[in-house]
């Protein structure tokens, strides 16, 4: 149903300027001018995060930190299995789903552990990629608290993610 | 120090990072002009105001913003991301990013409420992730839909709730 959604807003939306007489034509190409500034803009801050997370987890940090965090995550109700997919997640989105299918393929799509991991990766976004490129064409250096809370609320859906497979 | 481990791996991992940046940018050059594009139609017909305005209550609340333009990016960010529109949500989160930035170098309020509903997902479907079941050869690959709605319900909250405890704090500390 989902694939529907698209193609009925444009017919919506061209019909709609139709009726009020503004030139599609101008207004998109106006807009799309718009595109390559906004990704040279973008683009260092691309590269930063993406050779960050690169060094991370090739340096073995991020599976130490897993080793580390496993057991306080599985005390917290989030299998070991998913945690490497907890921690991941925030850094990257093409990694976490990587490592999704990874999921299925070894304990099976319809087990508990992939219906947790699919909860975790549908109700999270990648944080740090989201931080970087929102901010990439502002003044903003300093992001006060908003990562911490990220974090957070990042652990805090995995929680719930896999407390509300339990249940349903 | 771990690094020392396997030195040649690393230029390695960052040439291949950095190239794969370059790619995923070129790319996005691509989805974001036919985004920017429609999005700059749906300005032009009004709706972007339509919508703001019809959002504006909740935006008002959340967001506490006094600036009408923002407004209408904030609206169209938060209804992509409702819709799964994912391509749309970051060009005009950007925007609303923008017209929300007081040239401080810090980031105000309303940019950290916005920061933070776009880092957790608020979208009603899992497109994705329920292709990646099928695909997976998955039983029933929809049944992750209410549990993740549910989860997404309660993390936003969540972040709200933050949000509201860290804005009282400091009031009392001033």
């Amino acid at each position: 149903m989902s694939v529907y959604i698209f193609p009925t807003l444009i017919v919506f939306l061209l019909v709609y300027a139709f009726i009020k007489k503004v030139n599609v034509y101008n207004s998109f190409v106006d807009g799309v001018k718009g595109a390559i500034g906004l990704c040279v803009n973008i683009f260092p801050y691309i590269v930063a995060i993406m050779c960050a997370v690169a060094l991370f987890r090739i340096s073995g940090l991020a599976n130490i930190l897993i080793n580390i965090l496993s057991p306080i995550f599985s005390f917290l109700g989030i299998p070991t299995e998913v945690s490497g997919l907890v921690l991941l997640r925030p850094f990257t989105g093409s990694g976490s789903f990587a490592l999704l299918n990874d999921i299925y393929s070894t304990y099976g799509v319809d087990t508990y552990i992939s219906k947790c991991a699919s909860c975790i990766m549908g109700s999270s976004e990648t944080l740090f990629y989201v931080a970087t490129v929102y901010t990439s064409k502002t003044s903003i250096k300093k992001l006060s608290y908003a990562i911490p809370i990220g974090i957070l609320a990042n652990i805090f859906s995995s929680i719930a993610a896999c407390l509300i497979c339990k249940i349903i | 120090m771990l690094i020392f481990k396997n030195p040649d791996t690393i230029i390695n991992a960052l040439l291949e990072a950095s190239t794969s940046s370059f790619e995923l940018c070129l790319s996005l050059v691509g989805i974001y002009a036919v985004w920017l594009g429609i999005i700059s139609i749906v300005d032009k017909c009004g709706l972007g105001e339509k919508l703001s305005n019809f959002l504006s209550p909740i935006i008002k609340k959340l967001f506490k913003t006094n600036n009408k333009e923002a407004d209408k990016y904030i609206a169209i960010n938060l209804s992509s991301n409702i819709l799964g529109l994912g391509n749309a949500a970051t060009p005009s989160g950007i925007k609303a990013m923008q017209l929300l930035d007081d040239k401080s170098g810090k980031i105000t309020h309303s940019g950290i409420v916005l920061l933070l509903i776009n880092s957790i997902s608020i979208q009603i479907l899992p497109t994705t992730v329920i292709g990646l079941r099928q695909t997976a050869g998955s039983t029933n690959p929809t049944n992750i839909i209410l549990p993740t709605i549910i989860t997404s319900f309660f993390t936003l909250i969540f972040v709200l709730f933050c949000i509201f405890l860290i804005k009282k704090l400091r009031a009392k500390k001033i």
